[in-house]
């Protein structure tokens, strides 16, 4: 059997699978001061009616704690020291107030321009001890291309100050983009307490009823991290809401559409695309209070309309509300919502219709609207607002940058094959909209619980990249923040560079219990350059990028 | 406020040849030092994606002998594509100004092209004026060429059109190629003083170079008054370039950038691709964003080696003065120029195209018309390298220019064509924005419109 858990803005949601079947779901709203106790409480009762011949193979949970600590400002405070050697002014990183400039320069080829001093270290180290910081994030620029200078000061600043608790940018991420190597280090330096102790307590739960389940973590890219690796990345399981409802969409789907995933919420809606069958990724990274990060996550447009969004009458217009009142009036909430237009104006037939239209009447009558016509146009507001922002996915994702002439010339075009609706009130709403586009809607009956169904069933994923320099005998990977000197790459070819990452690929693979898996890899980025000195050749330099992609479990088979 | 552009086409999938400096690794630093800054991630930037540029497009600016896609690669059509981008976006009000970072570079490609002469098979900058012009009514237009080699294409191109003005400072053509641009090179006999060369001696320095900026330049545009400045962004006066003799820095080229103000700027040569293009190119768009710059420099980089001699600028202030007056007199020149000659201006030029080992014979006759800048007529001559001789005839109609010469251009196509004298005859009109290209041999002609 297999457990998915989601946690929602409005709900948590958790489904027990086996099967084809879901054995039972769960739905508690969510308390985003106590968002530890929701999820175990939602597992505990889940586990709680697995029979007893069968046992629970694998627990997924897809969790909002790391973006709440920080949204909520409950990270701690964190150092973050920069080494940027030189470029960008020093006001362009606006990350931490206690950010902290040292002296250091490497280049992208990882040669040292300036070095560090010892010196200006110590005396950082003693400002920290003083100021009463006591986790400090470092990050240097090009350091995924040599990371002396971010080890040696995490050495300096240790020897002085013993308790300060040290992140290196180049361990958490491992590629090119200083920024968001910061951002993703010093986000990671603030909560990786608090995460280790989430991770605790839920080995503890599962400890408590002797059970050895294999328990991962959803990722942003719909893909999954077993729970001890996640110590080290917590920053990955952020965004993992959209990836859960795509993966969801997938799971419902099982094929190789163009698929656009709507998963429409409490309040907000929520625009995914899978580009045959897979879910497409944001090409920047996901971003997290505001700052870029080199956490890869699903291209997500979030729109503030859901299914409880409440209607008003205000300043001579009908609008459609932010804040949600609860449910809809249908199903007993004391406001007219979206659902409740769907529902009257489409004649659906869902919960008390009658206590829709009695609303809905209210409002029209503030407005001195005749209902129906009301109705049409709250319609068609939503659905032009789903559109529009359909559209821009499009265009965003056609007008990716392109740095080569194959891929200027092989234009990427997207034809949508299907609308999928994830959520309680995707039966309502998807229908219209795909209408409206042309194209088929798809709408399960699993749809209201498909994002900790898409949990249950997502496989890990893992990503590799590969630098290498042979002129320099340099070696780059990540993940891992492995930078090293090895003299064994010099007469590479690009077979062996791609052969390399497939070891890495494979050896990682392995720690994360993708065995299944490792045979699916793809390269999804190649590139060989000559480094060519007057007229000569002195080397090359390689870079490849290898995943494992986002996918279904080989257990899945799908659902009835 | 709006975001600068950036348009980041590094053609990683072209090059010349292997070991050429256009070779693939060209923009490789430049790509990692962009991205680990990255900059493209700021708001204040914005970064677009490449598009093609369309054969009327280019056609609009050249004569491609015998064909266009006899040397075009997609490479050159998605370079030249990319200064379109970056001039709709500027256009539409999408961006403040606009820095296209693309090979394979251009300004070397004259009217005719038989070929690649200087890296260049067709001009990105004239391109993207022709295509401002016509679709967005811009009439005068400023080029301000920082490459270190004489931008003889662009010159060339607009040697006849006084809303054109071409500058362009560079290292004297005594010692670098392509051998040109010297003071006397001031423009076509009715638009003379709009093209203005500065050669510079060998490692002028950033003194030298703004001091030209301050005093020549900036004076040049206010009293030019063009809609719109483009930077003919080259990168190879810098210090550590190993195809020239200067000692500009990432430093100056930013600071120029600054002073310049470039709408849009156009990356043409540079090959240091790794002491000095991933600097200068972050260099200009930090200057282009409105960024400080000051914490950029070079590994190397020592400010007191880059002021500039006594000696030298004793010299530089000579030009600056002898260039400013000539652009201040230059109506007067016009005027004398037209009583000079009756009917048609006429000259003899070659050319010779480094790259692909071709000489070319152009005889030019200018019409000197009293109420417009004329039509051109260039009869032109070269043997190809696979050993056959083209003779063509080819007339431009500029789009400033007025009816009666637009209609004796467009008759003596007419009668050309009849003749089988030509290997091909071409007609450019950019006012009914019609250009043909006649083939005698086969019967054909070739129009885009």
């Amino acid at each position: 059997m297999l457990i998915g858990i989601d946690v929602g803005g409005t709900f948590t949601d958790g489904v027990l699978f086996d099967g084809r079947v879901i054995k039972e779901s769960v739905k508690r709203p969510t308390d985003n001061d106590n968002l530890d106790r929701v999820i175990l409480e939602v597992l505990n009762e889940l586990l709680s009616v697995v029979p007893e011949e069968k046992t629970v193979e694998r627990i997924v949970l897809s969790t909002t704690l790391v973006t709440n600590l920080l949204a909520t400002g409950k990270g701690k405070r964190t150092a973050l020291i920069l080494i940027p050697g030189y470029g960008l002014p020093h006001d362009a990183y606006q990350l931490s107030p206690d950010t902290f400039f040292i002296t250091g320069a490497i280049d992208f080829r990882g040669r040292e321009i300036e070095p560090i001093s010892v010196n200006e270290i110590r005396a950082l180290a003693d400002k920290l001890k003083q100021m009463g910081i006591k986790r400090a994030a470092i990050a240097g620029k090009f350091s995924n291309r040599n990371r002396s200078h971010e080890s040696q000061t995490a050495d300096i600043l240790k020897q002085e100050y013993p308790d300060l608790e040290v992140f290196l940018s180049c361990d958490i991420a491992n590629q090119l983009n200083f920024p968001r190597r910061a951002a993703t280090a010093y986000f990671t330096a603030m909560i990786s307490r608090e995460w280790q102790h989430f991770v605790d307590e839920v080995e503890k739960a599962l400890q408590k009823r002797g059970a050895d389940i294999e328990v991962h973590i959803l990722k942003a890219d719909g893909g999954t991290l077993p729970l001890d690796i996640s110590r080290h990345y917590p920053c990955e399981t952020i965004f993992s809401g959209p990836a859960a409802s795509t993966m969801g969409a997938l799971a419902l789907t099982m094929d190789n559409k163009n698929s656009l995933v709507i998963d429409i919420g409490g309040t907000t809606s929520d625009l995914a695309l899978l580009v045959e069958g897979l879910p497409l990724q944001a090409s920047r990274g996901a971003q997290l209070m505001n700052h870029y990060t080199h956490v890869k996550a699903v291209s997500v447009r979030s729109i503030a309309i859901g299914g409880d969004s409440p209607l008003a009458y205000s300043d001579g217009r009908i609008t459609i509300q932010a804040d949600r009142k609860g449910p809809a009036a249908c199903f007993g909430g004391d406001a007219a919502t979206v659902t409740d237009v769907f529902n009257y104006r489409l004649a659906l037939q869902q919960g008390d219709v009658n206590r829709s239209k009695n609303y809905l009447q209210n409002i029209a009558e503030q407005a001195h609207l005749d209902l129906d016509s009301m109705c049409d146009q709250v319609i068609d507001d939503v659905i032009k607002t789903l559109v529009r922002a359909t559209d821009d996915m499009f265009k965003e994702w056609e007008n990716e940058p392109a740095y080569r002439v194959w891929e200027v010339v092989h234009r990427r075009k997207f034809t949508l094959d299907r609308v999928v609706g994830i959520g309680a009130a995707a039966h309502f709403i998807i229908p219209r909209v795909a209408q409206f586009l042309g194209v088929e809607p798809f709408v399960h009956h699993y749809s209201d619980v498909a994002n900790a169904l898409g949990a249950a069933v997502a496989r890990p994923t893992l990503s590799v990249y590969l630098h290498l320099d042979t002129e320099r005998s340099l070696c780059s990977v990540e993940p891992g923040g492995v930078v090293e000197k090895t003299h064994e790459i010099v007469k590479y070819q690009l077979s062996d560079a791609r052969e390399l990452a497939v070891k890495y690929l494979r050896k990682w693979g392995k720690e994360r219990r993708m065995e299944a898996y490792l045979d699916e890899y793809n390269v999804f980025h190649e590139e060989q350059f000559n480094v060519i000195r007057g007229w000569n050749r002195t080397g090359r330099i390689f870079d490849i990028g290898i995943q494992i992609a986002p996918g279904l479990i080989q257990e899945y088979q799908g659902v009835k | 406020m709006k975001p600068t552009g950036v348009l980041f086409f590094p053609a990683f999938d072209w090059a010349i040849s292997p070991t050429h400096p256009e070779r693939e690794e060209r923009l490789l630093y430049t790509r990692d030092q962009l991205f680990e800054e990255g900059i493209m991630d700021l708001p204040q930037i914005k970064e677009y994606k490449p598009r093609l540029a369309e054969p009327i497009d280019i056609a609009a600016v050249h004569f491609a002998v015998p064909e266009l896609d006899a040397y075009l690669l997609e490479a050159h059509y998605i370079a030249a594509g990319s200064t379109l981008v970056m001039a709709d976006a500027y256009m539409n009000g999408e961006i403040k100004n606009g820095f296209a970072i693309i090979r394979p570079p251009g300004h070397h490609a004259m009217s005719v092209s038989h070929g690649n002469r200087g890296f260049c098979n067709i001009n990105n900058e004239a391109i993207m004026i022709e295509y401002l012009r016509h679709k967005y009514g811009i009439k005068r237009v400023a080029i301000i060429d920082t490459d270190v080699h004489h931008g003889d294409g662009t010159q060339e191109i607009y040697y006849h059109d006084p809303d054109v003005l071409f500058v362009s400072f560079h290292q004297d053509g005594r010692t670098l190629y392509p051998g040109s641009g010297f003071m006397e090179e001031a423009g076509g006999p009715l638009a003379y003083g709009t093209t203005i060369n500065i050669p510079l001696m060998p490692k002028t320095t950033d003194g030298g170079i703004h001091y030209v900026i301050d005093n020549l330049v900036m004076p040049l545009l206010e009293e030019f008054k063009p809609e719109i400045i483009i930077n003919s962004a080259g990168q190879d006066n810098h210090y550590t370039d190993p195809l020239a003799d200067m000692r500009f820095t990432a430093q100056g080229y930013a600071e120029l950038n600054r002073k310049l103000s470039p709408d849009i700027a156009v990356l043409e040569g540079g090959y240091s691709v790794e002491t000095a293009l991933p600097y200068i190119n972050m260099g200009i768009i930090m200057a282009m964003a409105g960024m400080d710059y000051s914490n950029l420099r070079e590994p190397d980089y020592a400010r007191e080696k880059f002021s500039e001699s006594p000696r030298n600028l004793e010299l530089i202030k000579k030009i600056v003065n002898t260039q400013l007056n000539r652009f201040r007199n230059r109506q007067d020149k016009i005027e004398q120029n037209r009583r000079s000659v009756q009917e048609f201006f006429s000259e003899y030029e070659r050319i010779f195209y480094d790259t692909d080992y071709i000489h070319e014979e152009q005889h030019i006759r200018l019409r000197n018309c009293p109420d417009c800048c004329g039509f051109r007529i260039i009869e032109s001559t070269a043997q190809h390298r696979n050993g056959k001789l083209y003779r063509v005839m080819c007339i431009s109609i500029p789009i400033n220019c007025c009816s009666s010469c637009h209609d004796q251009g467009a008759q003596m196509y007419q009668d050309l064509i009849r003749y089988d004298r030509y290997d091909r005859v071409y007609l450019q009109d950019r006012i009914m924005r019609e250009y043909r290209s006649f083939n005698p041999d086969r019967e054909e002609e070739e129009i885009f419109r």
